[in-house]
């Protein structure tokens, strides 16, 4: 077995859902004397993007998507058993909701899986938060990341609302904000002085895992 | 030959772009290839590109189809538009003659400000004699419409577990069986409500944003469908759908046999017929960092498809953030009607 | 719109069945100028048009178009059950 196969082994097992298979792929590693960061990053988190764009495409469905993360995981703590946890880098903690007025939180429950299975700690803060919560969660969870969803015109607003008290409470430069929902657009978020507007799930992603490779 | 003129368009998003004749067809092939590869179609034909060049770059604000070629239009959430949308208050009987008489309409549909039919069947009989009292006045088609909204169902404003919570917990077993059971909900309070609608004369009756939760939430409209058909066989019924793919929030959920998560717009429209609808709904999302050449060629992609395979008529959905139409609340006139035009004379619809 | 609804005609053919029904072309159907004098003489509605003591509007219009296109118009059906006329 080379390298290249046992990458893409690492990547089929996430894409396919084979819990064996993975384990497998970890054993293989260990006696080819692999890195294993190399193998999570460019073998089984790769799996995991792919993973996400097949469900932007409606190629793969939600469930399917939580089986594999929970694959992810059990690979993700086999090789953090056998590092040291310093080698691994934190990738970040999202704090995520719909905001105030809005009990719309299918597409923002989609959010939150998609960027759970990247391996970000996310807190799901529900439906119908108001813009204080948002703000007072992520000094509670020291968050990175304050993602928020509104699917009204009418309820889009509440969203400016999260921006300027995260920088009146002076945690606006420890953040970064996303924003999505149906009538939330780029400009909307570069009116708003938001950090990134999604369109998607997958949109989401990206920009998360580009802010944590600039780091 | 290519020139470096360049010709102002917009974004998804309505903002202001101008492009190269190089730039349009560049995003006009990528748009087609888009839809020809999501949905596993034929891509667009290069007269047909070449078509929706000349459309898109045709001067003048508002562009048109020749008289011969016009369609009807149907309409969701039409009685909304003018009271709670635009502040007048009108009630809603005179906004479906304002429609009729000033608008032009070819129908409208008389529903409630809190578009569900979970709340709807609550003031069901009122709001049957709403659209009876506009049913007397009007020469034109009525429907009476709302949507599934199957979310709505979701604890703490329904009976059932709520699953966009339970998924990302990874609670995969209790998050179908909350799906599953808000079908038996869904589908009981539709049937319910059309009932007292076709007592009174509704022509139709809508189910507008089928599917905006995910299969389960389709489901829901084609099991509804299937019922009112049997029971009424006089009064239409139009799906309109909520995106351009079944999303998968069960996954594993099928109607007669096939499998609803995924499917696109040439798919889910051979299960509308089979469950007796009249009209098929056709959506197609707006990509709000893409260009509207982008948008309007992978739209036609998509629509073409379904379009050749339908045998009930298919109404594009051209409202705001769909089918080309920019993600803005006051839409530009001269991207709508040169969407209408494309969509007409490329994806031969039979009505917007 | 009503072929569509009640038949699941699409455009062309219900254009064309309505054509026939009414002894029209298919260019006068989709002209506003002959179809507003069709609708006065036949009393199928004028949708924009000021209203006089005999032209007809909403349900009385809604008889005459279902006995023309030879279609069954829910709302009239409904009417006649109501009125006692059917």
């Amino acid at each position: 077995m080379t390298k290249e196969t046992l990458f893409k082994d690492a990547f089929d097992s996430i894409v396919d859902c084979e819990e064996e298979k993975a384990m497998q792929v970890l054993k293989d590693a260990e006696e080819m004397g692999i890195d294993p960061v190399e193998l999570l990053t460019d073998g089984f988190s790769a799996g995991i993007k792919h993973l996400g764009d097949l469900f932007g495409r409606g190629e793969v469905f939600l469930p399917e998507l939580i089986f594999s993360t929970e694959v992810m995981k059990l690979v993700t703590t086999e090789i953090e058993s056998k590092l040291d946890m310093s080698q691994i880098k934190n990738k970040g903690v999202m704090v995520i909701g719909t905001v105030a007025g809005d009990v719309h939180d299918i597409g923002k429950g989609i959010v939150a899986s998609l960027v759970k299975t990247n391996g970000i700690e996310v807190h799901d803060l529900g439906r119908e938060v108001p813009a204080e919560v948002f703000v007072e969660k992520a000094k509670e969870f020291n968050a990175d990341f304050v993602g928020s969803s509104a699917l009204l015109t009418t309820t889009m607003t509440e969203q400016k609302r999260i921006e300027e008290l995260l920088v009146k409470e002076g945690i606006r430069d420890k953040v970064k904000t996303l924003v999505g929902g149906a009538p939330v657009t780029k400009r909307w978020a570069e009116k708003i002085g938001a950090d990134a507007y999604c369109e998607d799930a997958s949109d989401t992603v990206n920009f998360i895992l580009g802010w944590i490779g600039e780091r | 030959m290519t020139d470096s003129k360049k010709y102002f368009t917009r974004m998804g998003d309505g903002s202001i772009v101008y492009m190269t004749e190089e730039e349009i067809r560049a995003d006009i092939l990528a748009g087609v290839k888009d839809a020809a590869d999501r949905g596993k179609i034929p891509p667009l034909t290069q007269d047909e590109m070449d078509h929706i060049y000349s459309i898109v770059t045709m001067p003048g604000g508002v562009v048109g189809v020749e008289p011969s070629r016009a369609i009807v239009t149907s309409n969701d959430s039409g009685s909304d538009k003018i009271s709670t949308k635009c502040g007048i208050p009108v009630e809603r009987s005179v906004n479906a003659m304002i429609h009729e008489r000033v608008l032009g309409a070819d129908s409208v549909d008389i529903g409630l400000e809190d578009y569900n039919y979970k709340t709807v069947k609550g003031v069901a009989k009122r709001e049957a004699a709403v659209l009876k009292n506009a049913l007397n006045k009007t020469t034109m088609p009525l429907f009476y419409g709302a949507m599934p909204n199957l979310g709505f169902y979701t604890k703490p404003d329904g009976p059932v577990d709520n699953w966009a919570v339970l998924l990302p917990e990874g609670k995969i077993k209790e998050a179908l069986a909350a799906q599953e059971e808000a079908v038996e909900h869904a589908v009981k309070d539709i049937v319910y409500v059309a009932e007292q609608m076709y007592d009174v004369g509704a022509d139709g009756f809508q189910l507008d944003t089928s599917g905006a939760a995910g299969d389960a939430d389709f489901l829901v409209s084609l099991l509804a469908t299937e019922i009112i058909k049997e029971k009424f066989p006089d009064m239409g019924v139009e799906i309109g759908m909520a995106g351009e793919f079944v999303l998968g929030m069960h996954g594993r959920l099928k109607y007669r046999d096939v499998k609803l998560a995924g499917l696109y717009p040439h798919q889910q429209v051979k299960l509308v017929e089979q469950a007796g609808a009249s009209i098929f709904g056709a959506v197609v999302n707006t990509n709000c960092n893409m260009t509207f050449p982008w948008n309007i060629a992978r739209v036609c992609t998509f629509l073409k498809a379904c379009s050749e395979v339908a045998t009930i008529p298919v109404h594009a959905n051209v409202g705001m953030g769909v089918c080309g139409i920019p993600m803005c609340e006051n839409l530009p006139s001269e991207i709508v009607s040169r969407a209408d035009r494309c969509l007409i004379e490329i994806c031969n619809l039979d009505g917007l | 719109m009503r072929m569509q609804i009640s038949q699941k005609m699409r455009i062309k053919e219900a254009k064309q069945y309505v054509a026939d029904k009414l002894g029209l072309t298919l260019e006068e159907i989709c002209d506003v100028v002959t179809m507003s004098e069709v609708r006065e003489d036949r009393g199928f509605g004028l949708g924009n048009f000021e209203p006089y003591a005999e032209s007809n509007v909403g349900m009385e219009a809604k008889f005459k178009i279902a006995e023309a296109l030879g279609i069954k118009i829910n709302s009239v059906e409904r009417f006649k059950e109501r009125a006692g006329i059917k």
